[in-house]
């Protein structure tokens, strides 16, 4: 019998993904919806919605918004909480063989050192996805802008945990390489790219932004050259496996990232189209 | 508390044929047998409008009705992703997710009022049904609409017809000038077991000021099909979120997919609500 190759993405620290096929925070929940509609052990990691120390209501409505083939979002990061997240949401991972990598959100340093705290001693959870680039709350988005801040923000988590920190990085920047550098230098071990545009759009009839705040953050198809150009830049920048994501629709689109460099995908709002994407795309890429 | 998703498939169905029923008011009969089979009143499918990525989103329909492996959807060609479904031929595939949502509570006896306001129509003739199969009889429909044309043909909402269905229009051309909202005092002094409603978010809130006011013994089931610009359909993206009321009075969001999209009328913060813009913003 022929020896298979070996599929398994290697994230260091212990995480190694079954495969490099991944659902994208925000796109996910926490899994249980999906659970539900798909065969989601199948697949290679679940990246949750971002998580913060307090729970969170969201954003007024209206919420999302449809753009030419994306969708705008500004949900506010609407989470029950690192505490629930650890003590009712992780014990139901337990008998999952998808890793769960839990996405980190907050307004301060100190937030993303306490959530991570919290999760640290919760065996089911695979490792932390840090989103220092959420569009839609204030505080987050200024680690992600800043190479010196994020290095800052990542040198002070990875001094409370043992865990794979994945850095999510924004697109939003000037210069997303050497924020990719910063935060690989401050001790990430591997990075994913790229949380959302930021885009904005306007209801005809009044003339105002659809979205309450104003902007929101761009995802979908649309996006995928933008995120794709974004992510070989970052390849070229670091040594920490990169974890493509932006637009994905199918292996196709998939396939792009892992051309560029990246080691494993994400896929995010085409799941909302259709939830069995993300195994499509497994099934194109054929590992 | 996450939503029981068990029931929700994918399915391609093949259309039977997209009908004008009136006005600019379309019906989409479509051969989908899971969900035909599966759906409940009030529960919805996601239906993809067109293959490519614009528009991107699935759009929700209520289920309107069910026959044997077909269901119903009424619908108006207002946006990118309506005017794809209405250019749809027979034989061609609609592709669907469903059911997704939590439906009226059915009651075993009548009498019943349902509250209709413009395409608000779309899940009584699929409950009325129900109702009808649990041997409910007296059923009465209030039907609104903004002028005659787009009023939801009556004999559809019920096969054979419902007996009684009183009309309002917003501009006369049939039946009472003004609200539906305005039929409800007669209706209610039936003491009705269930009032059921949908429409646009302003109807309903009028529906519920109208309820309020009269005075009347309420039945504990009054029930609101409600809407919102959705993303997933199914929970995870967290875009249709409502504004309902706690416990405690204070305002809390809930989402309109898996919370609802039928929701108890007591249990909606109605002046938020009407402080938000409709489903067709986005």
């Amino acid at each position: 019998m022929t020896e298979q190759p070996a599929v398994g993405v290697d994230l260091g620290r212990g995480l190694v993904l079954p495969n490099p096929v991944g659902l994208a925070s925000g796109t996910a929940g926490y899994g249980f919806e999906l659970a539900q509609l798909i065969d989601l052990d199948r697949l290679g990691a679940l990246y949750t919605k971002g998580t913060t120390a307090a729970p969170r209501e969201g954003n007024p409505p209206p919420r999302v918004a449809e753009t030419g083939g994306g969708m705008l979002n500004s949900i506010g990061l609407q989470n029950p909480g690192v505490d629930v997240v650890a003590a009712e949401y992780a014990p139901r991972w337990r008998d999952w063989a998808i890793r769960v990598i839990v996405n980190v959100a907050g307004g301060s340093l100190d937030e993303y050192v306490h959530c991570t705290q919290v999760l640290e001693d919760v065996a089911e959870v695979a490792g932390i996805e840090l989103n220092i680039s959420c569009p839609n709350i204030s505080g987050g988005l200024d680690f992600g802008r800043d190479p010196a801040e994020a290095g800052r923000l990542v040198g002070a988590v990875r001094a409370v945990t043992e865990r794979c920190i994945i850095v999510k990085l924004s697109p939003n920047v000037t210069d997303i390489a050497g924020v990719a550098r910063a935060v690989e230098d401050a001790g990430a071990d591997a990075v994913s790219a790229v949380n959302t545009y930021i885009g904005k759009k306007i209801h005809r009839p009044t003339g105002r932004s659809v979205l309450p705040l104003g902007t929101g953050g761009l995802s979908g198809p649309a996006i995928q050259p933008l995120a794709l150009a974004a992510v070989a830049a970052v390849c070229d920048a670091v040594h920490v496996p990169v974890i493509g994501v932006g637009g994905i629709l199918d292996a196709a689109s998939a396939q792009d990232f892992l051309s560029v460099g990246a080691r494993a995908v994400q896929v995010g709002t085409a799941t909302f189209v259709n939830p069995e994407t993300a195994l499509q795309v497994l099934d194109g890429l054929g590992v | 508390m996450t939503a029981d998703l068990r029931r929700a498939a994918l399915e391609k169905g093949e259309v039977l044929v997209v009908e004008r029923v009136g006005g600019g008011i379309l019906e989409l009969v479509v051969r989908l047998p899971h969900l035909a089979a599966t759906a409940m009143p009030g529960t919805f499918a996601q239906l993809r409008c067109g293959n490519g990525t614009t528009p991107l989103l699935r759009r929700p329909f209520s289920v309107a009705w069910t026959h044997d492996d077909t269901c119903g959807f009424v619908f108006e060609a207002v946006g990118a992703g309506t005017r794809l479904l209405s250019e749809l031929q027979p034989g061609d595939a609609v592709d669907s997710l469903g059911p997704l949502g939590h439906g009226f509570t059915l009651v075993e006896h009548g009498p019943v009022v349902c509250v209709s306001g413009g395409l608000g129509c779309a899940p009584f003739p699929i409950l009325i049904n129900e109702l009808r199969r649990r041997g409910v009889e007296d059923i009465v429909v209030l039907n609104g609409a903004r002028t005659a044309a787009r009023l939801y043909p009556a004999e559809r909402f019920g096969r054979p017809a419902v007996s009684v269905v009183a009309e309002a229009t917003d501009d006369g051309t049939r039946g009472h000038r003004g609200s539906v909202a305005e039929l409800l005092g007669p209706a209610l002094r039936s003491h009705p077991a269930a009032i059921y409603a949908c429409g646009p978010n302003p109807m309903l809130g009028a529906v519920m000021r109208a309820l309020t006011a009269s005075g009347a013994e309420l039945p504990p089931v009054i029930e609101a099909s409600l809407e919102a610009p959705m993303g997933c359909g199914f929970g995870t993206c967290l875009g249709c979120a409502l504004p309902m009321l706690d416990d405690d009075g204070g305002s809390v969001w809930r989402l309109c997919c898996t919370d609802g999209p039928v929701m108890s009328m007591r249990g909606v913060d109605w002046t938020a609500l009407s402080e938000l813009p409709g489903a067709d913003v986005a």
